[in-house]
């Protein structure tokens, strides 16, 4: 078996054109992701995490081939597809499926439930007739929904139950990876556990790779096992769940950490930093540093240099000036 | 009792409910709780819960189409709101009690500036001139950290960010100086950096007018931090209320023992052995609200229920100072720790 990740993404650049004036010419562009470098492992989940507008769910549709990225590359088991034609492409879309956010809009509701799980099984020449009806029923159970439930329509379903059918539909054609974007954020507490329960269960059943994106840094150290933060379209630290939570060096991620709440009041008496200003427009991000307008540690430096994401540590990526370097005390550690 | 132990809102066994074509929907039934002068009342559960519905029936904003208060009493300073006529009713909206709400775009009107809005509230309650009306919105600007707040004046909504412009929602909410804010979800649409900078602003801000604030959410995480007192809904009932260092450290209503294990926690290694740990779930799904529920409400889901769970509704108990549970069980509930 190749050792490949499962997915590779190198140098990635997405740019929206924004369209002005009357002749909607182009007056410029979003940098939703501007060079975001990463790896995920067979059986891994990465957790893509970040507030608004900083480019995860730009990343998740480069990576499912729904939009063209501007520049870089994308690796599926090692081999670069990011230049395959639409027909060339075919062979491997099935091996990278979806679960999104709002399970509602992304399911047909004019067609029975059972018929939209089976439907990327027909497309891709899977299954047919009985047998489809079969791996569908078990798919159905599998998800923990009952079998007879296929003949109902998305809109009877409750909202953790989509999700479910959104789930047994990602995972009807054996995929390599799922990219799940915001899958349990409009689900409410109660039914959001049975999802991630059922997501982690599946995973160690088949070996499943997860991209998976939320901005709930909760449902994050509970999902992933690494986890990438971002930043207006950079990733700014990139390392282990038990790192990032416990020794993170990025003052990005220690900004979103601090700012997290958790139900324990005794979580009042910590030292929050709670950092300033608004995250600024990614149609105009500052120069260096896209963190340096909010930062309290930034220097001359950050202001004019974008600093490149360095390993400093093995697995634990920094996009920082003031990283440790050569041993010394980590500027954070005096502060934290 | 001295003045300051009165509670500034009272509400008592309020009842609202909606006609709609698949029959009454009972959003709110029969929920009680008093709120404190400069008290921090959190209000959370589920969504469809009645949170919203409380707040709006507090303020007497139940869209009369389709919706009434069917029982029950809210005394706010003393005077009761329940049946009391617009006229008066708008006189304490946006003056004595205020509400802000998720989506500040939503409640802000995109044709004026933010100088106006604000201006208007202040000059339609204090009677006061116009100028007078601009100058305390520059004011208010500058007491909720608006950067540039003369220039911020001539803006419109749609030019600020999020955080911004909920920063405006609370400068007119705050703008009379109100004795009760109402606060429903104020930051859930927004980023955590900007959550944590508008709860700040808010808790400040309450002990300097000495407000008391009815914080809801959805958020377990947001009450822990910022309230005192927290009252627990579920299904259009209150099923616990207690301090939150009470809640948290004990909670006794199987849902909220439930809720809490069932959320991740960002607070807790979560891998043990290298192996992530299963969530709690909760079975089954919330009660359909058109159909009337005699016994307890969550009596379908809870690994507690008996018969008499099914069939009577438990009338809120308190089990310790200041700690009410709506349970029969609480005694089993209790030895399960
Ligand atoms: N099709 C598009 N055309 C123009 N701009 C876009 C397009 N899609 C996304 N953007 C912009 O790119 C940036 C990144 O968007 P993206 O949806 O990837 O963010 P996100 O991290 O998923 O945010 P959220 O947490 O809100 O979902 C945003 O500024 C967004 O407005
Ligand atoms: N105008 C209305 N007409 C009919 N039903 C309504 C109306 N407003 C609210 N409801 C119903 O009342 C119940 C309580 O709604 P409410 O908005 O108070 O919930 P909530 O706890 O605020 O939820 P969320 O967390 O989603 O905001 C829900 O079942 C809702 O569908
Ligand atoms: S009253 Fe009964 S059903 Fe309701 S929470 Fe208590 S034990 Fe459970
Ligand atoms: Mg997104
Ligand atoms: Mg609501």
């Amino acid at each position: 078996m190749s050792t490949a990740p499962v997915l590779e993404v190198q140098g990635l650049v997405k740019h929206f054109p924004i369209l002005g004036g009357l002749l909607q010419r182009r007056v410029g562009e979003v940098r939703a992701v501007d060079g975001v470098s990463f790896s995920i492992a067979r059986g891994e989940t990465l957790g893509l995490v970040g507030e608004s507008g900083c480019g995860k769910s730009t990343i998740g549709k480069v990576v499912l081939k729904l939009i063209e990225p501007t520049a870089g590359r994308i690796l599926l088991g090692g081999e670069d597809v990011s230049s395959l034609k639409p027909g060339a492409m075919w062979a491997h879309r099935r091996r990278i499926q979806t679960i999104f956010q709002d399970p509602y809009s992304a399911l047909n509701p004019r067609l029975p439930s059972g018929t939209l799980v089976g439907e990327p099984l027909e497309n891709f020449g899977l299954a047919r007739g009985a047998e489809l009806g079969e791996r569908v029923a078990k798919l159905f159970e599998r998800v923990g929904l009952r079998p007879d439930a296929m003949r109902k329509f998305a809109h009877e379903f409750s909202g953790g139950q989509r999700q479910r059918l959104g789930i047994a539909k990602a995972l009807s054609v054996n995929p390599d990876l799922i990219v799940a974007d915001e899958p349990v954020s409009a689900l409410d507490v109660s039914v959001q556990a049975q999802v991630l329960n059922l997501l982690i269960d599946l995973q160690e059943e088949y070996g499943l790779a997860y991209l998976f994106i939320s901005h709930d840094l909760a449902v994050m150290r509970h999902i992933s096992h690494r986890i990438a933060v971002m930043y207006l379209g950079r990733i700014v630290e990139l390392t282990t769940k038990r790192a990032l939570f416990e020794g993170h060096l990025h003052p990005y991620t220690e900004a979103l950490l601090s700012a997290a709440t958790a139900p324990d009041p005794a979580r009042r008496k910590r030292r929050r930093r709670i950092v300033q200003g608004d995250v600024p427009s990614p149609a105009k991000p500052p120069p260096g540093c896209h963190f340096h307008t909010r930062c309290p540690y930034a220097i001359a430096e950050c202001r004019t240099l974008a600093p490149p994401l360095i390993e400093v540590a093995p697995g634990h990526h920094v996009a920082c000036h003031r990283r440790p370097v050569g041993g010394g005390p980590h500027p954070l550690s005096t502060t934290v | 009792m001295s003045v300051d132990a009165v509670p500034v809102l009272q509400v008592r066994d309020l009842r609202t409910y909606f006609n709609t074509l698949d029959g009454v929907v009972r959003a709110v039934d029969g929920v009680t709780f008093d709120v404190g002068r400069g008290e921090t009342l959190g209000i959370v559960g589920e969504s469809g819960c009645g949170k919203s519905v409380t707040a709006l029936s507090i303020l007497r904003l139940i869209p009369p189409e389709t919706g009434r208060i069917v029982g029950g009493s809210i005394r706010f300073d003393g005077r009761e709101l329940v049946g009391l006529d617009e006229a008066e009713m708008k006189s304490l909206r946006g003056h004595r009690i205020s509400m802000i709400f998720q989506e500040p775009m939503t409640s802000l009107n995109p044709v004026l500036t933010v100088g106006t809005q604000i201006a208007e509230n202040v000059v339609r309650h204090l009677g006061v001139s116009w100028r007078q009306g601009l100058d305390r919105a520059r004011e208010m600007l500058e007491l909720v950290r608006i950067a540039d707040a003369a220039r911020r004046l001539d803006e419109y909504p749609h030019q600020l960010s999020g955080g911004m412009r909920q920063r405006v929602m609370i400068a007119i909410a705050l703008s009379c100086e109100p004795r009760v804010l109402i606060a429903d979800e104020p930051t859930t649409a927004l980023d955590v950096t900007i959550q944590a900078q508008i709860l700040d602003l808010m808790l400040e801000l309450k002990e300097k007018l000495g407000t008391a604030i009815v914080l809801i959410t959805h958020d377990l995480g947001v009450i822990a931090e910022t309230a005192e007192r927290v009252v627990v809904m579920y299904a259009g009932r209150k099923v616990e209320e207690a301090s939150v260092s009470s809640l948290f450290a004990q909670p006794m209503h199987p849902y909220t023992r439930g809720l809490m294990r069932a959320i991740p926690r960002l607070d807790i290694e979560a891998d043990t052995a290298g192996r992530r740990p299963r969530l709690q779930e909760i079975p089954g799904l919330v009660p359909i609200l058109t159909r009337p529920i005699p016994g307890c409400a969550f009596a379908d889901r809870c690994g507690f229920a008996t018969d008499r769970c099914r069939a009577e509704r438990p009338p809120s108990v308190e089990v310790r100072p200041g700690h009410e549970v709506a349970c029969w069980e609480t005694a089993r509930v209790a030895e399960a720790a």
